[in-house]
């Protein structure tokens, strides 16, 4: 787990105080290196197809896809486990209710959802944010209802109501704890996923806007490009692989560690 | 005609020894129990020359003159197919949940090379088992039938393809005192009927007396002590043995001692609990149908009865731990609160341990703290320091190593969690112990300490005891009073020594002759 966490915490160091340090930022034209190789001109990691400088971008673009994740992966952890708790806990009406609410958000196309609130709201990158974890809470409260129904009656929980647990330290502090490994194993899943959706709405013009970049653009970009100039696509590539390895790395480690 | 031989047969796994030279025989048509506490190898010393388990096989195990020590996958396939049939302990997980008895017993009758079985061929081998309507349960899923009709469907298919030797790994264990003396008696009919020899795998030495024509008890990976039943039973030879015959409750032991019995504590009229049954407006089911129930202080009553009749559900309801429709609870006189209106000073009062000994404990919590919860919630006269003091105190006096404090329900044993359960319940002080089948999902020996242990304390505090469990004999260690349910009702209530000796209603009479 040791390796992982440090290889996380060199991205996360390099993405945030990374661009400062280099000559070139992410969104200025070099116009005299246009898909310029690795170590030319100034460029440790070469150009992209309009010369800008890659190691800029991906560093930038590293920022942009982390503080999505992060982000759609802090509402699921607050929305979702407080919902599927309290619907696991209280059970029948409540639980009934609660859980339909959750189908009928499912069932909303997302797409649609995200433009009506470009639309209303105009664009920008906080909505990409908000749009995003909306959508992956609901799966979450869905798993942690399930563990709660599961843990509810077990026998450890009757016996801290036996010894005068009030219900909110019953759920906080016996059973919360006791699926903490597969809400987070669950978690560290959805950070690939937010990727591919955050990557998808730029796609579309929906998410992060040019100059601005994140890893799901310099992919698209690099992929187009890959035939005249591969390390486009190799350099965000790699960091995305590392950053998903790491992230799985950790969650299992830590499941491991609650689960026991 | 010896049919199995079992010569200095070694077990492991990985770099632990499971069983370390065990030696038996069995005749054709005739058993043979392997008795021991959980741990001392015995399932394995009956499944793993079967290739049933990971475990590494040496020395010499031949049934019918073949020697299945390091024989072929494919040859120990055909072996269990055909001339082997298992029984084992969970019924449950033993069937296949998304086929219906009727195709699992088919595939249990074609796997040996028989013919497919007609309806009425396989609804007769159920019938023989003892399932009533026995074309119905054809066409059912194993979640349908109850733990004891599951075990006969398993018993069905592990003699369907008429096998020369039946192994049966704790067959009894998961299922209440009625049936076992029912899936028991099944099982030695059916060997008789067969001329079928019996592996018999179980923790409870008493249990095989009547069942079994010979014994091997098994100690840390070594038989102690063969011999025919009667001899080891009646005359134990070696010191564990006879510790095994001396931890099993018996009817017929001396009277124990108890202590004296004071004012009325608990008074509960006319409780009623009913649940929904699962499915789409399917209506209720009364688990437990107006039943008065009283304790004094100091008395020891025991809820003796059959699974599903509602005794764990009116003692939960008393306690407030579980739903109740209607009916009151007077505690010293005074109306006990309903379930979400239970003060700290009610709960101290009346504290639960329950079955299963490692789930009732929170799996992250340290012992230490496990102990503590209910002192810091209940007894708010107690600063840090006290509550610790306390800690130490309950675990000292339920016989517990105070390094064990730090360890959490994973690292213990399953002896020790209870401990540390009751040490749980004791700290608050409480006028009353509510024990759910306490002791029946531990050991022979264990359980025995654990009663020991629970005598000891009831005497020395005084403490009333809500004892539930389907053991007449473990009732009768402990308790006063006997109160015996059937179907949600009280059928028969009296002092222990009076109900045992002259049962006046069937269910007790059965009850008795199951633990005799």
């Amino acid at each position: 787990m040791r390796p992982a966490l440090i290889l996380i915490a060199l991205i996360v160091v390099a993405a945030l105080a990374g661009p400062l340090a280099l000559d070139w930022r992410y969104d200025l034209i070099d116009w005299d290196a246009v898909r310029a190789a690795p170590f030319t001109a100034g460029h440790p990691m070469g150009t992209d197809s309009v010369g800008r400088d890659l190691l800029a971008r991906t560093l930038v673009g590293t920022r942009v896809t982390l503080g999505v994740a992060f982000a759609a992966a802090l509402v699921s952890l607050v929305v979702g486990v407080a919902w599927g708790a309290i619907a696991g806990w209280r059970g029948g009406k409540v639980d009934e209710a609660m859980m339909r609410i959750v189908d009928a958000l499912y069932a909303l196309p997302f797409m649609f959802v995200v433009i009506l609130l470009m639309v209303v709201f105009g664009r920008s990158i906080l909505l990409v944010f908000l749009g995003i974890g909306a959508v992956e809470w609901l799966t979450m409260a869905r798993v942690v209802r399930g563990q709660m129904i599961a843990l509810r009656d077990r026998p450890f929980v009757t016996a801290a109501e036996a010894a005068g647990a009030p219900p909110v330290a019953i759920v906080l502090r016996h059973m919360l704890p006791n699926i903490a490994g597969v809400a987070i194993a669950y978690l560290l899943l959805t950070v690939p996923q937010v990727v591919m959706i955050e990557s998808f709405l730029s796609f579309l013009g929906l998410g992060v806007q040019e100059p601005m970049t994140s890893l799901g653009i310099l992919l698209k970009d690099g992929a187009d490009d890959m035939d005249v100039a591969p390390h486009a696509l190799l350099l965000p590539a790699a960091v995305l692989v590392t950053l998903l390895l790491c992230l799985t790395r950790i969650g299992e480690s830590l499941r491991n560690r609650f689960v026991q | 005609m010896t049919l199995l031989v079992a010569d200095s047969l070694d077990i492991r796994i990985g770099d632990q020894r499971i069983v370390e030279g065990a030696s038996f025989a069995i005749e054709a048509g005739r058993s043979l129990a392997l008795v021991g506490a959980s741990g001392s190898g015995k399932s394995q010393t009956c499944l793993a020359p079967f290739g049933l388990s990971p475990a590494i096989v040496q020395g010499s195990f031949r049934l019918d003159g073949e020697e299945l020590v390091g024989a072929r996958e494919a040859r120990l396939r055909h072996v269990r197919g055909c001339d082997v049939g298992f029984v084992f302990q969970q019924p449950l997980t033993a069937l296949t949940p998304h086929l219906t008895i009727g195709a699992q017993l088919r595939e249990a009758w074609t796997q040996a090379g028989a013919p497919r079985p007609s309806r009425a061929e396989m609804a007769a081998a159920l019938e023989r088992v003892g399932l009533h309507d026995p074309r119905e349960r054809l066409d059912q899923y194993p979640h349908r039938l109850s733990g004891g009709q599951r075990q006969r469907a398993l018993i069905a298919m592990a003699i369907a393809h008429r096998p020369k030797l039946l192994v049966a790994d704790e067959p009894t264990t998961a299922l209440d005192a009625m049936l076992r003396a029912e899936i028991m008696a099944l099982l030695g009919r059916l060997c008789d009927e067969e001329g079928m020899a019996l592996l018999l795998v179980s923790h409870d030495l008493a249990a095989v007396a009547d069942n079994a024509d010979a014994v091997a008890v098994m100690h840390a990976g070594r038989i102690v002590e063969t011999g025919p039943t009667r001899a080891v039973l009646g005359d134990p030879k070696s010191d564990y043995a006879r510790a095994l015959i001396a931890a099993s409750p018996r009817l017929d032991a001396p009277p124990p001692a108890l202590g004296p019995i004071g004012a009325p504590l608990v008074e509960a009229r006319q409780v009623s609990v009913s649940f929904a049954r699962p499915g789409w407006r399917r209506g209720r089911l009364l688990a437990v149908d107006a039943v008065d129930i009283d304790v004094a202080e100091g008395e020891a009553v025991a809820i003796v009865g059959g699974s599903g009749s509602g005794k764990s559900t009116l003692a939960r309801a008393i306690a407030r731990l579980g739903p109740i429709d209607a009916g009151e609870v007077r505690w010293r006189g005074e109306p006990l609160p309903p379930r979400k209106a239970m003060r700290p000073r009610d709960r101290a009062g009346l504290q639960p341990v329950f079955q299963d000994p490692v789930a009732s404990l929170d799996p992250l919590w340290k012992v230490r703290d496990i102990v503590a919860e209910p002192l810091r919630r209940l007894r708010p006269d107690l600063d840090r320091m006290a509550v610790a003091a306390r800690v130490e105190a309950v675990l000292a006096e339920v016989g517990l190593d105070p390094t064990l404090a730090d360890r959490r329900p994973a690292a213990l044993s399953g002896g020790q969690a209870q401990r540390v359960a009751i040490a749980r319940a004791l700290g608050p002080g409480p006028a009353m112990l509510l024990l759910d089948e306490a002791t029946s999902a531990l050991d022979v020996l264990v359980a025995g300490t654990i009663l020991d242990l629970l005598a000891e304390l009831q005497k020395q505090h005084g403490l009333a005891i809500l004892m539930i469990t389907h053991d007449l004999a473990v009732a009768r260690r402990l308790c006063h009073r006997i109160v015996v349910m059937d179907a949600g009702r009280i059928v028969e209530e009296g002092p222990a020594e009076r109900l045992i000796a002259a049962p006046a209603h069937p269910i007790t009479a059965k009850l008795v002759a199951a633990s005799r």
